[in-house]
C-alpha cells in the first residue's frame, strides 16, 4: 500500500471501524482481565479522608441521584463508600432521585452482605431505604426543612416511626450527605443541605467533574470522587478490589484507542485531506 | 369564574406571593411564616409530581395516533403502550419479587445502561474524525486532551508518573476555572430570567398565548 | 446458586441490549425499534408506578394522618391536568403560577450563594504565600476566570486591552475544553465499560453475552442483505 493510499485510508475510514474497535478493546479485557497498577489522585485521598472521618452512630443520608446507567459507572464508588460507612457503624438512610434507581440499593446491599452481618446491621435500626423521595427541588427542600412532614414511610410503605429516622427533623440532624450522582437532585441537595452547613461529599460521573469541582474548591463540598477511575482508586485505598479495579484494563485500552484514532485522523488530515484542498 | 382564572395580573400576583412565601422565611425567622413556607413547598412537590401525567398523555396520544393510522411499524407503538400498562399492572403483584422485579432487571436496567453507554461510541467517533490540529486553539485543545486522556488511563501512571501533576494541573485550574465561569454566568442568567418571569415579562412560561397578552 | 430467573434475566437483558447496539450498524432496524419501545414502554410504566407511589406517600398518607392542608395539593394537581384540554386549559394557570413562584423562591434564595457569591469568594485568594505549586494554581485559576469572563462580553466592543484579554481567555478556554473533553470521555467510557462488566461478571454470563452479540449481528446482516430492514423498520 503506497503512503498516499495509507493517508487516504486514515483520512476517510468508515466511522463504524471506530465502533468495532472500541467494542473489542473494551469487551476483550473484560472477558480476559489482565490486572493493571493504579495511582491514587489527591481528590480520592481527600474523599477517603472525608468518608473515613465519620463516627459510630453518625446519621448519613446516602443519596443515589442516578439512572441505572450511571450506576454502572459509579458502582465501585457507591459500594466502596457504603462499605466504609458500615465498618464505622453509622446509621444509613438511602434515598434515590430517579425511578430507575429504586433497584440499586438491593444490588449494593447484596454485595455487602458479609459486612452487614459482621457489623450486626438490622434494617430499621441501622439502615433504612426510603426509595424515590426526590423527584424535584421542592421535595428536597421539604425534606430539609421538615423531614417528618415530608417522609413518613420507607420504600415498601412501612412506617419510619420506629426507625432511627424518627430523630431527624431538619438538615441539622444529618452528619453527612454522601451523594452519588449523574446530576439529578445534587444541586438541590447542595442548595438546601450543604449551603446550610450539612457536610456533603459527591461521587459524580465524568461529565460532571468540571461543573462540580468549583464547589469543592469553594468549600461547599468536603470532597469529590471522580467517575469510575475514582471508584477504582477508592477500592484500592480501602483494600477491597471490586468492579472498579477490574474495569481499569478496559478503561486503559479504551483511552489508548481513542488517542490512536485521533493521531491517525490527524496524520490522514495532513497527509491527504489538506493536500486535496490545496494546502488551504 | 373563567375570567378570574384567565386574569393575567392575578396569575402574576399569585406567583409573586408564592415566591415571597418561600423566599422571605429563608432570611427572616418568623416561625409561623416558616411553617407556611414549608407546607407550600410540600404542596409544590406533589403538584410537580402530578405533572408527569401531562407528559404521559402526550406520549400515549402520539402512540395511539400512529396505531390508528397504521403507519409502518405501528405494532411497535402498540407494543409500547401495552408494555406501559403491563408494568403498572405488575406493580400490584409486588415490587420486591415477581414480574415487576424481573422486568426491572431484565429490560429496564440493561436498556437504560445501553442508552447512555452508546454515547461513548459517538464521542469516540466524533473525536477521531473532528479533532484536527488546524490552528493554535485546536492544538491547545488537543494537547491538553491528550495529556489528560493519557493520565486517566491507569497504566500510564506505571511508566510515566511525571504526567500526573501536569494532567492534574490542567484539570484543577483551567478546567475548574471554566466550570466556575460557566456557573457564574448561568447563575446570573437564571436570576435575570427569574426576575423577568416574576415581573410578568415572560408570558410563555405562564402558559399564556401571544394573542392573550 | 444461579437460578432460572437469573438466567432468564441475563439472556433477555443481553439480547435486548445487543438489539439496542444495532444502531451503530448505521441503519435503522426493527431490532433497535423493539429495544427502544421496550425501554420506553416499561420505563414509562416504572416512572408512573414510582411517581404515583410518591404522591401516595407524601400526599395521601399524610392527609389520612390529619394533615388536611395537603388536600390543596391534590386539588391543584387536578387543576394542572386541564393544561391539555383545548377549551379549559386556563384552569391550569393558577397552579402553574403557584408552582413556578415557589420554585423560583427555592432556587433563587440559594443559587445567589452557591453559584455566585461563593464562587467569586473562592476566586479571590491570596496570590502570594504558600509553596510554588499552590501559587501557580492560584494564579492560574484567578487569571483564567478573569480572561475567560472577558471572552464572553457581548454587549460592548472589545478593543485594546479588553480584546487582548478576550484573546487570552479564548486560548485558556480551549485549554480547558481539552481537559473537560477528556473527563467527559472518561465518563462516557465508564458508562459503557460498567455496562459490559455487568454481563461479564460473574463468568457464567460471558457465553450468554457472546451468543447474544453474534446472534443479533447475524440477524442484522441477513436482514440487510435480504432488504427486510427497510421493510420492517418503523417510520418515526
Amino acid at each position: 500500500m503506497s503512503d498516499n493510499s495509507l493517508m487516504k485510508t486514515l483520512a476517510t475510514y468508515d466511522r463504524r471501524w471506530v465502533y468495532l474497535v472500541l467494542f473489542l478493546v473494551v469487551v476483550g479485557p473484560l472477558l480476559q482481565p489482565i490486572g493493571m497498577p493504579i495511582s491514587v489522585s489527591p481528590d480520592t485521598e481527600q474523599y477517603y479522608e472525608a468518608i473515613s472521618s465519620v463516627e459510630e452512630g453518625d446519621k448519613i443520608l446516602f443519596t443515589l441521584n442516578t439512572e441505572f446507567s450511571g450506576y454502572n459507572e459509579i458502582q465501585s464508588g457507591i459500594v466502596a463508600t457504603m462499605r466504609v460507612f458500615i465498618e464505622h457503624n453509622t446509621k444509613i438512610c438511602v434515598a434515590v432521585g430517579h425511578p430507575e434507581a429504586t433497584g440499586i440499593p438491593e444490588l449494593v446491599f447484596k454485595q455487602l452482605e458479609e459486612e452487614l452481618d459482621a457489623n450486626g446491621y438490622v434494617y430499621g435500626e441501622d439502615y433504612v431505604i426510603l426509595g424515590y423521595v426526590m423527584p424535584n427541588e421542592a421535595s428536597v427542600a421539604s425534606m430539609s426543612q421538615d423531614f417528618q412532614g415530608a417522609i413518613t414511610q420507607d420504600w415498601l410503605g412501612r412506617s419510619i416511626d420506629d426507625t432511627f429516622l424518627s430523630e431527624i427533623n431538619t438538615w441539622e440532624d444529618w452528619d453527612l450527605i454522601a451523594d452519588f450522582t449523574t446530576g439529578l437532585a445534587t444541586t438541590f441537595l447542595l442548595n438546601h443541605f450543604a449551603l446550610r452547613g450539612t457536610p456533603m461529599t459527591v461521587n459524580c460521573i465524568g461529565v460532571m467533574i468540571a461543573s462540580q469541582k468549583p464547589y469543592v474548591d469553594s468549600g461547599v463540598y468536603l470532597a469529590i470522587l471522580q467517575s469510575m477511575r475514582g471508584g477504582a482508586e477508592l477500592e484500592f485505598l480501602t483494600g477491597h478490589p471490586g468492579p472498579g479495579l477490574t474495569a481499569m484494563d478496559a478503561f486503559t485500552f479504551g483511552h489508548y484507542m481513542l488517542l490512536l484514532f485521533i493521531l491517525a485522523g490527524n496524520l490522514g488530515y495532513y497527509g491527504y485531506t489538506k493536500q486535496q484542498r490545496g494546502g488551504r | 369564574m373563567a375570567e378570574i382564572l384567565k386574569n393575567r395580573q392575578l396569575q402574576i400576583a399569585v406567583m409573586a406571593l408564592a415566591f415571597l412565601l418561600v423566599f422571605v422565611p429563608y432570611f427572616i425567622e418568623v416561625p409561623a411564616l416558616e411553617a407556611a413556607s414549608t407546607k407550600l413547598i410540600t404542596i409544590t412537590a406533589i403538584v410537580n409530581a402530578v405533572t408527569l401525567v401531562l407528559a404521559l398523555q402526550s406520549q400515549i396520544r402520539r402512540g395511539l395516533n400512529i396505531v390508528q393510522r397504521r403507519q409502518t411499524g405501528w405494532y411497535f407503538k402498540a407494543y409500547m403502550i401495552i408494555t406501559m400498562v403491563l408494568m403498572v399492572v405488575f406493580a400490584f403483584f409486588g415490587r420486591e419479587t415477581g414480574p415487576y422485579h424481573w422486568v426491572m432487571y431484565a429490560i429496564v436496567n440493561p436498556l437504560s445502561s445501553v442508552n447512555y453507554g452508546i454515547l461513548a461510541f459517538y464521542m469516540a467517533s466524533t473525536a477521531a474524525r473532528a479533532f484536527r490540529a488546524r490552528n493554535t486553539q485546536a492544538m491547545l485543545l488537543l494537547t491538553t486532551g491528550f495529556i489528560v486522556l493519557l493520565y486517566q488511563a491507569p497504566l500510564t501512571g506505571a511508566y510515566a508518573p511525571w504526567l500526573e501533576p501536569i494532567a492534574l494541573y490542567f484539570g484543577d485550574t483551567f478546567g475548574m476555572a471554566a466550570g466556575r465561569m460557566f456557573l457564574i454566568s448561568v447563575t446570573v442568567g437564571a436570576i435575570v430570567f427569574g426576575v423577568r418571569v416574576l415581573m410578568g415579562k415572560e408570558t410563555s412560561v405562564l402558559g399564556v398565548g401571544k394573542e392573550e397578552v | 446458586m444461579v437460578t432460572m430467573i437469573d438466567y432468564s434475566i441475563t439472556i433477555v437483558g443481553a439480547f435486548l441490549a445487543m438489539c439496542m447496539f444495532t444502531t451503530l450498524y448505521g441503519k435503522s432496524s426493527p431490532l433497535y425499534a423493539l429495544a427502544e419501545e421496550s425501554y420506553i414502554g416499561f420505563g414509562t410504566g416504572l416512572t408512573i408506578v414510582i411517581n404515583a407511589e410518591y404522591i401516595w406517600r407524601t400526599g395521601i398518607v399524610n392527609i389520612m394522618k390529619g394533615d388536611y392542608i395537603l388536600i390543596l395539593a391534590l386539588i391543584l394537581g387536578a387543576m394542572i391536568l386541564f393544561r391539555v384540554h383545548p377549551k379549559y386549559n386556563y384552569v391550569a394557570r393558577i397552579p402553574i403560577a403557584i408552582a413556578l413562584g415557589a420554585q423560583f423562591g427555592l432556587s433563587l434564595r440559594t443559587i445567589i450563594f452557591s453559584g455566585f457569591i461563593q464562587q467569586i469568594t473562592a476566586s479571590i485568594v491570596p496570590l502570594f504565600g504558600g509553596d510554588m505549586v499552590t501559587m501557580l494554581y492560584r494564579w492560574t485559576i484567578a487569571l483564567s476566570v478573569i480572561f475567560m469572563m472577558t471572552f464572553f462580553f457581548y454587549s460592548i466592543e472589545l478593543t485594546g486591552p479588553l480584546a487582548t484579554s478576550a484573546k487570552i481567555g479564548e486560548y485558556f478556554l480551549y485549554t480547558a475544553f481539552g481537559a473537560i473533553f477528556a473527563q467527559t470521555f472518561m465518563g462516557r467510557l465508564g458508562l459503557f465499560v460498567g455496562f459490559m462488566q455487568s454481563y461479564t461478571v460473574p463468568p457464567w454470563k460471558k457465553p450468554i453475552l457472546l451468543a447474544a452479540m453474534f446472534i443479533v449481528f447475524a440477524i442484522i446482516v441477513i436482514m440487510d442483505r435480504t432488504g427486510m430492514l427497510e421493510k420492517y423498520t418503523p417510520v418515526e
